[in-house]
């Protein structure tokens, strides 16, 4: 167990000690390799099964919606994000939420170990510095960890919370100023043919099963427009027409919300890159609004304000 | 009619290719980066390996969405219906795991062997021929076994392909099966059973431990209000993953969608597509009302259905321990550790009872 | 209408008019006889801010050939801010149809105020002509399989 794990456990155990949290929301280990699970613990006991690791990939500012109990949550920085924006929505009392700030320097994307394993099992991994080792039955493969983060952590530029109350000791890494929206970019290039090809072809394996929507902390209106009859806006089934709509709609409604935590595309048991569409949003909000979304917890939400001079190029 | 056969492995291809010829042969191929069920044009495209599809062949019978029927308003003002027509082709599926045709047995107490049958379901299920390979190597999720399945399970399958040094022997289980290897090399019948029963002994003896089943139908019957549920839920977000990814899960919802190219309505279709009790509106009510108002009420739901309410209902549960729920949970969910705190609630409130 | 196999396929555009200017734009259009081409199926709302990207995405779904949201001009809104709203909806709704591939000009955003009557018939001229270009729809159309 590192060193996190064990310092997790101390706080959390300290904060329902102290009455400060009725539970304290983050993972434990679960039967799978590189798999953590959320972990809701109410009692020291409980609280001693927290740990931190590469498996900790769920946003679990989700639970914090709709909860009556006094909070604490560990969150990595895009889940702090998360608990910005949607404290600025009123989703989140703040007042009732502990941020138990991890540094992260990223998590593992268990498609992109599906794919290095390719139909073998996996039974141990186990981290050896920058390297994973993975073990199965007939088989020990060397991965390097970095080809196995999921791709939101690649670009992401809060491996240190924005925001906490307490602060998991250990350090980070820099996130470096790349161009973050560089791989959208090289797609807007390709053509309206080309890109409805892509959009298409990738979008035609969607089931439906709306775990990119449930995993999404900015996801949580009572009824979604997909489960609307009158009107019924798409149906329910898998016509590419329907699915693609749902899925521009849901960008469409995350634009100035979504803070890019991947939690959609790390959901999505179909392996669909989503994000290539999520991000297109973010860009453009940032690019005409110059707003990010779950930075600043004084700004508000890019698309419930506007400008006098706010950018009309787009009008005919 | 012969029920043994032999195949080398080169040649099966050829044999794929003479099937390709009469039927419609689909089997597991990798699609965009999905391991699921595609349609063969040659038989040296089949890849068969130690996987397990991503989307269980139950898909292939009961579709994640199908049109049922279509209606238009007829020139005298009444209601004209039209069915889709089935295909005439048949169908053979190769490459199914034992647990997936398993699950077909399954779905066919509720789409076949009642009295009002689905003729969508049947329709499928009789013009399909299902060649399965048995599992040498079953992955750490699958607990096939603890749920009344084994790895070399002949449930459901019309032939059981069984590895065995790079070749594979064959063993016809229905009257199509035998039909399926007449043109194949015979196999010596008490020789190739021996084989298989020990691939099925290694098999099943390479699996984890044992999920605990025995007597999870009582524990469910009397534990409908236990405190457990309260907590089991909890890292839960609702989606449709496991019940979609489930070989037997089937409950399904039903859209009339009308054709807006009509006038006024005049044309339409009836749909229907999968749905899962653990979706938040799937019990709630035109009165705005709902019986499972949270994910603890939902989740409790599908537990009883599988582990009790069907066995109430067919005598069996209605899974079939392939694992996908597991592996493919948002939030690794595990079944196996719900079910194994099942019953340790049930013990400790045995246990309180007693002192 | 719609037969593209005889020729004789002709666009069909929803147009979002915003009551207080934009239709009454199309009022002035009207009764100033100015020709303007017939494709455009009126849609009255009281003000641009009220139309629901999934108004848009509907129409589409269901075959129209173009969508056309027209309102006030910035600043002149009759419910004060609600095309400033409207705007940026507008703005990042438009960029991402195209970034999945729908062409360019199928969905048209103007401003058109009440007087704008000639403005009014060129825009929508413009923009009928634009669609008759790009045929038919063919993307996000329901197959009605």
């Amino acid at each position: 167990m590192n060193d996190r794990s064990e310092e997790i456990r101390r706080v959390a155990k300290r904060l329902l000690a102290e009455g400060k949290a009725d539970v304290v929301i983050g993972f434990r280990d679960s039967r799978l390799p590189l798999r953590a699970t959320p972990h809701f613990a109410r009692t020291p006991a409980e609280a001693d099964q927290l740990v931190w690791g590469l498996g900790c990939t769920s946003n679990l500012a989700k639970y914090l919606l709709d909860r009556e109990e006094c909070v604490a949550v560990v969150a990595k920085g895009c889940d702090v994000r998360a608990i910005v924006a949607t404290v600025k929505e009123n989703q989140v009392n703040r007042d009732r939420v502990t941020i138990i700030g991890v540094p992260c320097a990223g998590v593992v994307s268990w498609q992109k170990l599906e794919a290095v394993l390719n139909g073998r099992d996996l039974t141990e991994a186990i981290q050896d510095g920058d390297t994973l080792v993975l073990r199965g039955r007939e088989f020990e493969q060397r991965v390097a960890i970095s080809d196995l983060l999921q791709d939101a952590c690649r670009t992401c530029t809060v491996h240190e919370p924005v925001v906490c109350d307490v602060r998991i000791a250990s350090s980070a890494p820099a996130g470096g100023r790349t161009d973050e929206f560089a791989d959208i970019r090289e797609f807007e290039a390709l053509s309206p043919d080309e890109r409805w090809e892509w959009f298409r072809r990738e979008f035609s394996r969607c089931i439906r099963c709306y775990a990119c929507r449930n995993a999404c902390p900015a996801c949580y209106c009572e009824q979604c427009f997909v489960d609307s009859t009158n009107p019924e806006w798409i149906g329910k089934g898998n016509d590419l027409t329907d699915t693609l709509i749902f899925h521009i709609v849901r960008a469409f409604h995350s634009a100035g919300r979504c803070v890019d935590c991947g939690a959609c595309e790390r959901a999505c048991p179909m392996g669909i890159d989503l994000r290539r569409l999520t991000r297109k949003v973010q860009k453009d909000v940032k690019e005409l609004f110059g707003a990010d979304a779950g930075v600043d917890p004084d700004s508000p939400p890019a698309l419930a304000v506007f400008r006098p001079d706010d950018p009309e190029d787009f009008t005919w | 009619m012969r029920k043994y056969a032999r195949i080398e492995r080169d040649a099966l291809p050829s044999h794929l290719d003479a099937w390709i010829e009469r039927y419609g042969v689909f089997a597991p191929m990798m699609r965009d980066g999905v391991r699921r069920f595609g349609v063969l044009s040659a038989g040296s495209d089949a890849q068969p390996g130690p996987w397990l599809t991503k989307v269980p062949v139950k898909e292939m019978f009961l579709p994640q969405t199908e049109c049922l029927y279509r209606y238009r308003r007829g020139t005298n003002g009444g209601l004209e219906i039209e069915t889709p027509q089935d295909p005439a082709r048949l169908r053979l599926i190769f490459g199914v795991r034992p647990c997936d045709a398993r699950a077909l047995t399954l779905l066919d107490h509720v789409f076949r062997s009642t009295d009002r049958p689905d003729p969508y379901y049947c329709a499928r299920r009789e013009s399909t021929i299902l060649v399965g390979i048995g599992c040498s190597e079953p992955r750490s999720v699958c607990f096939c076994t603890s749920v009344g399945g084994s790895p070399f399970g002949e449930e459901g399958l019309d032939v059981l392909l069984v590895e065995t040094g790079g070749d594979y022997v064959a063993k016809a289980l229905t009257l199509k099966g035998e039909a399926l290897i007449a043109e194949m090399p015979e196999a010596a019948p008490e020789d190739t059973e021996t084989l298989i029963a020990e691939a099925r002994r290694h098999a099943e003896a390479s699996m984890g431990d044992a999920v605990l089943t025995a007597g999870l139908k009582e524990r469910l019957d009397s534990g409908f209000d236990a405190p457990l549920w309260d907590r089991i839920h909890e890292p839960c977000i609702g989606c449709g993953v496991c019940a979609f990814l489930c070989p037997t899960c089937h409950c399904f919802d039903l859209a009339h969608e009308a054709d807006t190219r009509s006038v006024a309505g005049d044309a339409g279709r009836c749909v229907r597509g999968w749905d899962t009790c653990m979706f938040s509106l799937f019990t709630r009510q035109a009165s705005g009302v709902n019986p499972r108002p949270s994910g603890k009420e939902r989740m409790r739901q599908r537990l009883m259905h599988k582990f009790r309410y069907f066995v109430e209902n067919y005598g069996e549960a209605a899974c079939v321990g392939c694992g996908r729920c597991i592996a493919n949970c948002p939030t690794a969910c595990d079944i196996r550790e719900t079910i194994a705190r099942i019953d340790d609630a049930a013990e400790a409130d045995s246990h309180a009872q007693e002192t | 209408m719609t037969d593209t196999a005889t020729g004789t396929w002709q666009p069909r555009i929803i147009a979002f008019l915003c009551n207080w200017c934009s239709y009454a734009g199309a009022d002035l259009a009207g009764v100033s006889r100015l020709q303007y081409p017939p494709n455009i199926r009126v849609i009255r709302v009281p003000c641009s801010g009220r139309v629901n990207p999934l108004l848009i995405l509907k129409a589409l779904r269901e075959g129209a050939d173009g969508v056309l949201v027209a309102g006030c001009h910035p600043g002149d809104c009759h419910y004060v801010s609600g095309n400033y709203a409207a705007r940026r909806k507008f703005a990042v709704l438009k960029r991402l149809l195209e970034y999945v591939g729908l062409e360019s000009g199928r969905v048209t955003f103007a401003w058109v105020s009440a007087s704008e009557g000639g403005r009014f018939a060129e825009l929508v001229t413009d923009v009928t002509e634009k669609v008759r270009q790009l045929g038919p729809a063919s993307r996000l159309v329901a197959s009605h399989e």
